[in-house]
């Protein structure tokens, strides 16, 4: 099969002018790229609006009069009801099948060891010390790799990820894979592996890889370490505009960790020809495809298992990585089953991170509250690989305000340090934090309460540039209904006017956003089988990772089909052998997915169905001499019943007419996304905090979030999601970031204790969520997903809040208490 | 984590016997929240600290845990865990400031298990330290990258050749309560004040306080407070479970009519041995604390000599002087 290096068609013009029409379809086909799609919207928008016939996609229809979706809520049986999680009970008693545990008589464990350098080249590794530790079994190295292992690598290059690398461009890259009787032998015996470094000039800070004299680590055509530069977005002459006021700023996030409390793990063995893996993964079709590449054998000779139980993805967890490759030929050497578990560190290191980002930002404002100009440059720091992230931030910028003049610029560039990958979205949460901040900005220089000056200057018609239209936003009413729940017009006052205790002020702030996660992509398959006592069976390859998506399969195939929840079932596993492909569990996506796919599954089963009850109506009838004659449409399907719609006494038990089929049905579907619209999560949040002057401590005492979710498939799962989303956000505000060494490019804080993520103490003692539900033209009964979006607005609304309270800018996230004291200190 | 052979004395004795047989090859082990969770899984060691291959568990000997009070005073064992030293009503009553320290340590399931000279000699906090590649001073190496590093958390007082700061909560709240420590070791038991429990760097920078590798710490004796005596607490953190003081503040003093009369206040977070402001105890000997409170806790600048990033701690100090002083008074 024909291999397409899926970041270099979006990075690299030239490469994908030169791709056939083979390729392209190798390209659609590839889970790597289907997950490109899924998380990195903006990254892929200008490929797909060039090559989309090419990789099947139907061209977009005329801009459609945004219409909601045709259900009537009134009647919805299941919809709307607040659902526990079907294994909750499993998460919470831990009597669920979580991977960590999973147990095989005759199982080896590994162990890594990793470069404690970020640059270097390999001299030398000396495994011979490890080998004679009794209890070790095999040790795997680039000396000793088995040579049809020898040219495999993982992701995009140049610089190219081989299984190991001769030079390496990290701290955490792996030199040797150690496996054996137990986890604590291979843990000595990595001790004794004997490296020798040719240590190389690293790059650690992103603006030094910007740098024309900063040394090239790979045949680059940019400058120093620069991966990746956008074409920009122009849209009117920015250059030209004019304003009454310009408000410039240079804000930062630094890097941050998804902290899944699960490690990642698995556990594989080979059964004759074929890789059974156990994995903590978001995508088990993703990892198969992943492995099936590596080890270059089929995909039908990989079978990927993911529990059902996992503590967490985050984004994270969607393909294999190095260590997966490792393990799958450590056991296949040793012909035994192998475990691994990565160690905190590992995970806080080795594996991706939400990358750091500067935004150079010039936004142009007049008096009157309207927009003149915007111009925004986009750092992303996407540490040792070739990655993409800075234009991800665009979308809010672009979709938004209607800014009649903007210019949008982005920069991806690679240093020696933590490489960027999702994390609950990736670049969205950066491009709100600094989109929102200006905007912030911008109402206080021209004096207009900032959220008038939103409502002044919100876009509600679709992308500007591209015209897509929106569906049914509801930016507007998540706007107002947030502002009126914090009771903003009473409590907004001007900044460091309300001092509630000695020293301590009292602030409030806002944040909008817009993003593209939630959206839905291709493949969205499922299956569906009524088995002949009418139970029903869900089938999908949608990975559960916390977030309840197969509990929410559960009730989209219930409320389709027209049967009670109770009588549909779903395994909580997802096997590859059984299931097909619906996308990797990111991007927000599985509602319009998966979710997608289990609901058109379910529409097929309805019509196969009705079909059934149609004829056994009419042979019933003729069995008792009634002239009586109806087709399947006529009939419907409701709380397990099938009725004549036009004589609703006359119905049939779904069981009835099972057995009377004799056979079971299996619906299926196999559905492909328009591109008609700009599918846009929207949100509106508000913070009020209390902020000590003596300590710098910063407490947020209330928070208020509205989401325009389309429509609430699962209330009670909508508000876990969103209130979790802000106080994992909350920790990147606060205290969250990666910090490493300059001196010696080593990790400083890779660990639980000194990353600090916030505790159940820390979290606001009451937040407020608002569902605002404008159902989508092409969405699930209207839904669009809720995942990623709480993650971008709190921290431009809490440093709203934080300006509001003490009169200072917080620029640089996370808003730690020395740069908040060294902030007072400067207005003081 | 390397391989170690386990001892489980049931006496003093016994247990002072194996240390003195491997010297500092061998580590007492109590609750195993930092020795074995942290130094001993993450392989931090170094020529000048390294990894045990022996563990003496001190929890087999029951002598060594338990509160008794008597009129003189409160002992306690050394192997009391913190969640037992919180739970006691009678240390509650008497020593509100170490109740309060104690609960401000990490998290009840740590404190379930960690014991009260677990925490007073544990190892220090430093990103540095902790990080296996870094070789510094404590490890038996020859810099300290926190110099030239990271070192918003270091120390702003006491620091040389070594800037760590004393993580101990325990340690802060013992010391301004003038309480001493019960030591036993081959030449039998020996009393040691806080005063001179811990060590700077200075004196050697391969350890943080006296007791050598044969030496255990039995127990901890408070002296009955005079009447009167006011105590407070106040730990700074950045967040509010499994974190260590930013900077800390213990208080114990006397008043008459509003004037500081005997008293001591010690700070964590600042130094490498818990600190005491000697000077800010000076500037209120004899004074109205209300009307000079605010130029005494400024005093503390005095002695202060910050690091690159780490100046915030200097405000942070003198502002949490001030408050936990005026919180002690009211």
């Amino acid at each position: 099969m024909l291999k397409v290096d899926v970041l270099r068609v979006v990075q690299d013009p030239e490469y994908a002018d030169s791709l056939t029409e083979a390729h392209w379809h190798a390209l659609a086909a590839d889970p790597a790229w289907d997950e490109l799609v899924g998380e990195f919207a903006e990254l892929v928008a200008p490929v797909l609006a060039r090559y989309g016939t090419k990789l099947g996609i139907p061209p977009p229809r005329p801009a459609i009069p945004s219409t909601p979706a045709q259900e009537n809520p009134e009647e919805f049986r299941v919809l709307g009801k607040r659902v526990p999680r079907l294994h909750g009970l499993g998460v919470v008693t831990h009597l669920g099948q979580y991977t960590q545990n999973i147990r095989m008589p005759g199982m080896l464990y590994t162990r890594t060891l990793r470069s404690s350098v970020p640059h270097a080249r390999i001299k030398r590794v000396d495994t011979k010390k490890a080998e004679e530790v009794r209890g070790v079994v095999a040790v795997l190295h680039r000396g000793n790799l088995p040579e049809e292992y020898r040219g495999v690598k993982l992701g995009s290059g140049p610089p190219e990820r081989f299984l190991f690398n001769e030079e390496v461009f990290e701290v955490g890259a792996p030199i040797a894979v150690v496996a054996a009787e137990s986890e604590h032998i291979a843990d000595e015996a990595i001790q004794r592996i004997e490296v020798e470094y040719e240590v190389l000039l690293p790059t650690l800070d992103m603006m030094e890889g910007v740098r024309p004299s900063t040394p090239k680590q790979w045949d680059n055509k940019e400058n120093g370490t620069i991966v990746a530069v956008t074409p920009p977005l122009l849209r009117g002459d920015p250059a030209a505009a004019q304003a009454d006021v310009t408000i410039e700023a240079v804000l930062t996030k630094s890097t941050e960790q998804h902290l899944a409390l699960e490690l990642t793990n698995s556990l594989m063995y080979w059964d004759q020809d074929r890789l059974v893996v156990y994995y903590t993964t978001q995508h088990a079709h993703g990892c198969r495809a992943g492995l099936s590449q590596a080890l270059k054998i089929p995909a039908n000779r990989v079978r990927v298992i993911q529990t059902g139980y996992m503590g967490s993805g985050y984004g994270y967890r969607s393909g294999a990585d190095l260590a997966e490759v490792h393990t799958a030929i450590l056991a296949r050497i040793t012909g035994r089953p192998v475990r691994t578990t990565y160690t905190r560190e590992e995970d806080f290191v080795t594996r991706t991170h939400r990358p750091e980002f500067r935004n150079e930002m010039k936004l142009g404002v007049n008096r009157d509250g309207t927009l003149s100009f915007g111009e925004f440059r986009v750092y992303a720091n996407v540490g040792a690989q070739r990655a993409g992230a800075a234009n991800g931030s665009w979308f809010i910028m672009q979709d938004l305000y209607r800014i009649p003049n903007l210019k949008l610029e982005a920069i991806d560039v690679f240093t020696n340090s933590y490489k960027s990958g999702p994390y609950r979205c990736v670049s969205h949460p950066n491009g709100t934090f600094a989109m929102e901040l200006m905007m912030e900005k911008a109402a206080s220089a021209i004096g207009m309460d900032p959220v008038e000056f939103r409502l002044r200057n919100i876009n509600e018609e679709g992308n500007p540039d591209t015209k897509k239209p929106f569906s049914n936003p509801g930016i507007r009413e998540c706007i107002t209904a947030c502002a009126d729940r914090i009771a903003w017009k009473e409590k907004w006052h001007p900044p460091k006017t309300k001092e509630v205790r000695p020293g301590v002020f009292h602030g409030i702030g806002f944040a909008a956003h817009a993003c593209s996660h939630g959206a839905g992509t291709n493949p969205a398959t499922g299956q569906l089988i009524i088995n002949t006592d009418g139970s029903v069976q869900c089938v999908s390859g949608s990975t559960e990772i916390g977030g309840g998506q197969r509990t929410q399969m559960l009730m989209i195939a219930a409320e389709a089909l027209g049967v009670p929840l109770s009588s549909v079932s779903i395994a909580p596993y997802v096997d590859t052998d059984n299931t097909t492909d619906t996308g990797s569990t990111s991007g927000s996506r599985q509602t319009n997915t998966g979710g997608r796919g289990m609901y058109e599954a379910a529409l097929d089963a309805r019509r196969q169905i009705l079909n059934h009850a149609a004829q056994k109506f009419v042979e019933d009838a003729q069995r008792k001499n009634e002239p009586f004659q109806v087709s399947p449409d006529q009939l419907d399907l409701r709380d397990g019943e099938i009725i004549v719609k036009a004589e609703p006494g006359r119905k049939l038990r779904l069981e009835a007419v099972m057995q009377s089929v004799g056979l079971p049905i299996l619906g299926r579907a196999i559905y492909k996304q328009d591109s008609d619209w700009e599918r846009t999560a929207w949100a509106a949040h508000a913070a009020e905090v209390e902020v000590d002057t003596a300590t710098g401590s910063v407490r947020v005492t209330r928070y208020v979030a509205a989401h325009d979710v389309g429509r609430a498939i699962n209330p009670f799962a909508l508000e876990q999601q969103i209130e979790g989303g802000i106080i994992m956000a909350l920790g990147a505000v606060f205290t969250e970031e990666m910090l490493i060494d300059q001196g010696t490019g080593l990790p400083l804080n890779p660990n639980m204790l000194d990353y600090r993520p916030l505790s159940i103490q820390d979290v606001p003692e009451q937040i407020d969520i608002i569902l605002v539900e404008r159902p989508k033209a092409y969405g699930v009964f209207g839904a669009h997903g809720i995942g990623e979006p709480p993650m971008a607005p709190p921290a431009p609304a809490v440093a709203a809040a934080v300006y509001n309270a003490v009169g200072v800018w917080m620029e640089s996230m996370p808003l730690t208490r020395e740069k908040l004291l060294a902030a007072l200190k400067n207005v003081r | 984590m390397k391989s170690f052979e386990l001892y489980e004395p049931t006496t003093v004795q016994e247990a002072v016997g194996i240390l003195t047989k491997f010297g500092n090859r061998a580590k007492v082990l109590a609750g195993g929240s930092d020795l074995v969770a942290g130094v001993m899984k993450d392989w931090v060691e170094g020529e000048g600290m390294p990894l045990p291959d022996a563990l003496v568990d001190l929890t087999t000997i029951p002598q060594l845990r338990g509160i008794r009070i008597s009129p003189q005073g409160a002992t306690i064992g050394a192997l009391t865990t913190l969640t037992e030293i919180i739970e006691s009503k009678d240390l509650k009553e008497r020593f509100p400031l170490l109740t309060q320290a104690t609960h401000s340590i990490a998290s009840p399931l740590i404190r379930n298990y960690a014991t009260l000279g677990g925490n007073l000699n544990q190892r220090p906090r430093c990103w540095f330290l902790r990080g296996r590649e870094f070789n510094c001073y404590k490890k038996g190496g020859d810099s300290c990258f926190s110099v030239t590093g990271d070192n918003r958390y270091h120390a702003i007082i006491g620091g040389e050749l070594c800037y760590i700061v004393h993580p101990s909560d325990t340690a802060t709240a013992l010391l301004a309560l003038d309480a001493r420590a019960k030591l036993a070791g081959p030449a039998g038991e020996r009393t040691v004040p806080f005063d001179n429990y811990f060590i700077s760097p200075r004196e050697d920078v391969l350890r943080e306080n006296i007791l050598k590798p044969d030496e255990i710490l039995l127990e901890v004796f408070i002296p009955a407070p005079s009447p009167g005596t006011r105590q407070a607490w106040t730990k700074l953190k950045n967040r509010e479970v499994y974190e260590f003081a930013v900077v800390s503040v213990a208080v114990a003093f006397t008043t008459e009519n509003d004037t500081w009369k005997d008293g001591r206040i010690v700070l964590g977070g600042v130094a490498p041995v818990p600190y005491r402001a000697a000077v800010v105890e000076n500037q209120l000997k004899g004074k109205n604390i209300k009307n000079s409170i605010k130029q005494a806790a400024g005093v503390i600048r005095t002695v202060a000599r910050p690091m690159s990033m780490n100046a915030y701690k200097v405000e942070l100090t003198q502002n949490l002087l001030e408050r936990t002083i005026l919180e002690a008074l009211a």
